[in-house]
């Protein structure tokens, strides 16, 4: 009974520690490439937000892209480099309403870590390729993505707006004079 | 011996080149309000230089080339397919623009894609892009399944003879539904219309009821009707409409992408009064037959792979990517590369199958087109049965398309001619594929997907394939979309121009 304490302590671990700790961090690419491996594995994996959450009664889904653009889109200044890529994710609606801002034009969505149960084909949803979370955390909170405008490009539209009138006008003219 | 045409005759093409070019510009009004409405700046002043380029070439070529010349055939196909590039260039530009694109060749890439309803697609970042350059995309491949010069007819054209037929079966269109050409344009775009607001509204109502806000629901309505009655498969995000997790969504989706596959003629009767004609028509039958035997096929692999755990899953995943692939409208409910990982070579056979075969006639779809397919299946049974009766028995056989029909060499010959040009034009993409270095059946599926028109991809198309593979793709789509005849029609016109006397 000496090592009571010790059993005491690593039990106490065990239940502190939360699921995304013993959940294996994947991406995205990798569960849609090799989804039998993955098939009913709990797995954990950090993305951002798009879109909205569209709340269905007891559930709620979210589109969760881990690419290039997760923490910075081509609309705030990034270059391109490739598709987006992301997974499907369903939550009970009081998991998901922790995320607050969803990826858009105007926006940079919340960058959050999902933890749930990986499905290659789910059977409660249609065959869908989804995660069915039990755990959503905020990594890093979403942003206003702000826009600025191009004085080059202001006179380009000048320019060629002004050579569009003067035809327009023309046509007009010559129409008239018929 | 070739004629090579007179200055005369390249006025009557430029000035109609112009005017559909002009009409063409005018549609960018759409995305620059939208962006205005949401203060999109940057992509506003985007479609103000996209506007105003495409009224100074519109506009400058109907003054440069202003003629009394009436429009003749020649014109009327190389008109169509100069209009085809010059809107195809323009076009791309608010794409190029918005710093979405990794080329400008990515840009006429997506915008051909759009105009011929294809549905592929090299733009980057697509779930963070403005709601203008999306309303962009979305009227990209609406009017390109009606046609651009449909629209032109509509509001630029007067006049009802001579060239101006040749504009209209110039974009793969040869029904008349009404006797007067520019009428029959003003048809289809009614019956366009009417299908846009009714599809809209029920689109809108169930992706309010699946959850999404009102702003987004109705944009997302309106979008994805577009996307499924044009048959073009664009989607307001990358999930495409594995987004809705719905399988309302998804039949609504199929009963709209069902309805753009369908002859306008067959709309245009059913509006009149004659229902029966859904019935008959020989594109339904066909359609429902070979769909059929592809779902079957489909089945039989995806059973194989047992990837599906229960007979609604199976059902309802098998059953829209067929329809969808079947209809070349390209929407999808899995993931690209799930096609590769989890659904196998065989269920990809049979989707590559039903692209090749396409949807109807006069409709928005790509593919051979249900007529030519009935037509040389009767042509086959009617050789078959000569062979069974005596020498003097007289065999005939008739199909029914909107009339009663005798199933003549000349028909036969002529689908028998543009199936075999396809068949041609899905082996060079292939090939090109593969010579790209990515595997057969992938090859085989993307590069059919993009010269059916269909837009369905198992992850081989994207921004990082070589530049020539873009440009063979794009010249698929761009032939698929033509049916070959105005595509070659400008090569001639071209050729003419050089060597010709």
């Amino acid at each position: 009974m000496r090592h009571r304490w010790l059993i005491h302590y690593l039990t106490a671990i065990l239940v502190a520690v939360p699921s995304a700790a013993l959940a294996a961090p994947v991406a995205s690419g990798e569960l849609i490439e090799h989804p039998e491996a993955w098939d009913g594995e709990t797995i954990t994996f950090t993305g951002e937000a798009i879109g909205e959450s569209m709340v269905r009664g007891s559930e709620a889904w979210l589109h969760v892209n881990d690419d290039a653009y997760a923490d910075a889109s081509i609309a705030s200044g990034a270059a391109p480099v490739g598709y987006n890529s992301g997974h499907a994710v369903v939550a009970p609606p009081e998991i998901a309403e922790v995320v607050r801002v969803f990826g858009d034009h105007r926006h940079q969505g919340d960058l959050i870590e999902v933890t749930g149960v990986f499905n290659a084909a789910c059977s409660q949803h249609g065959g869908d390729m989804d995660v069915h979370a039990h755990a959503i955390r905020i990594v890093r909170p979403g942003a206003e993505t702000p826009e600025t405008l191009d004085r080059g490009r202001l006179i380009a539209l000048a320019l060629v707006a002004l050579g569009a009138a003067v035809l327009a006008g023309r046509l007009v003219l010559v129409r008239a004079r018929r | 011996m070739m004629l090579r045409p007179s200055a005369a005759d390249h006025r009557v093409v430029g000035m109609h080149t112009g005017k559909i070019v002009t009409g063409f510009g005018l549609l960018m009004i759409l995305p620059l309000v939208t962006s205005i409405v949401f203060a999109e700046w940057r992509t506003a002043v985007d479609f103000g230089i996209g506007l105003a380029a495409c009224l100074v070439v519109g506009l400058g070529l109907q003054q440069a080339c202003a003629t009394t010349h009436e429009l003749k055939r020649r014109h009327g196909l190389v008109t169509v397919s100069l209009s085809w590039v010059l809107a195809t260039l323009l076009g791309a530009l608010p794409f190029s623009l918005s710093g979405q694109m990794g080329s400008y060749l990515d840009a006429v890439f997506d915008v051909m894609s759009g105009l011929t309803t294809t549905g592929l697609f090299l733009i980057q970042d697509l779930d963070h892009i403005s709601n203008g350059l999306n309303m962009w995309r979305f009227v990209l491949t609406f009017v390109g399944g009606q046609g651009i010069v449909v629209i032109a007819l509509t509001f630029l054209f007067k006049g009802t003879a001579g060239g101006i037929y040749h504009l209209y079966s110039g974009e793969g269109k040869e029904d008349r539904l009404l006797p007067n050409v520019v009428q029959t344009a003003r048809v289809i775009w009614l019956i366009s219309l009417g299908w846009l607001a009714v599809g809209t509204a029920v689109l809108t109502a169930a992706a309010l009821w699946l959850g999404q806000t009102p702003v987004r629901a109705v944009l997302h309505g309106l979008w994805v009707f577009m996307g499924a009655f044009s048959t073009g498969g664009f989607a307001p995000q990358s999930f495409n409409t594995f987004w809705y997790h719905s399988v309302v969504f998804e039949i609504l989706c199929i009963i709209i992408f069902v309805a753009g596959s369908l002859n306008f003629a067959v709309h245009w009767a059913v509006w009149t009064g004659d229902r029966a004609e859904l019935r008959r028509n020989v594109e339904t039958r066909s359609f429902i037959v070979t769909l059929g035997i592809f779902v079957l096929l489909a089945a039989v692999g995806l059973a194989r792979a047992g990837i599906y755990p229960d007979a609604m899953s199976f059902v309802r995943k098998c059953f829209y990517l067929l329809v969808s692939g079947h209809t070349t409208t390209g929407f999808g409910t899995v993931y690209s590369r799930a096609l590769v990982t989890q659904w196998g070579p065989l269920a990809m056979l049979a989707i590559i199958g039903t692209m090749i075969l396409g949807g109807s006639s006069c409709s928005t779809a790509g593919g051979i087109k249900g007529i030519r397919v009935s037509l040389i299946a009767r042509a086959l049974r009617e050789d078959a049965r000569r062979l069974l009766v005596p020498d003097t028995a007289v065999i005939a056989s008739h199909y029914h398309h909107i009339k009663d029909r005798l199933l003549s060499e000349t028909a036969v010959r002529s689908a028998l001619l543009i199936t075999v040009a396809f068949f041609v034009m899905h082996s060079v993409v292939t090939t090109a594929g593969v010579l790209a270095g990515y595997p057969l059946i992938e090859a085989a599926f993307d590069g059919v997907s993009a010269a059916s028109n269909t837009g369905l991809s198992c992850g081989l198309i994207s921004p990082a394939i070589p530049w020539g593979l873009k440009t063979v793709y794009i010249v698929a789509m761009w032939l698929g979309r033509m049916e070959f005849l105005a595509v070659l029609a400008l090569l001639g016109w071209m050729w003419s121009v050089v060597r010709g006397r």
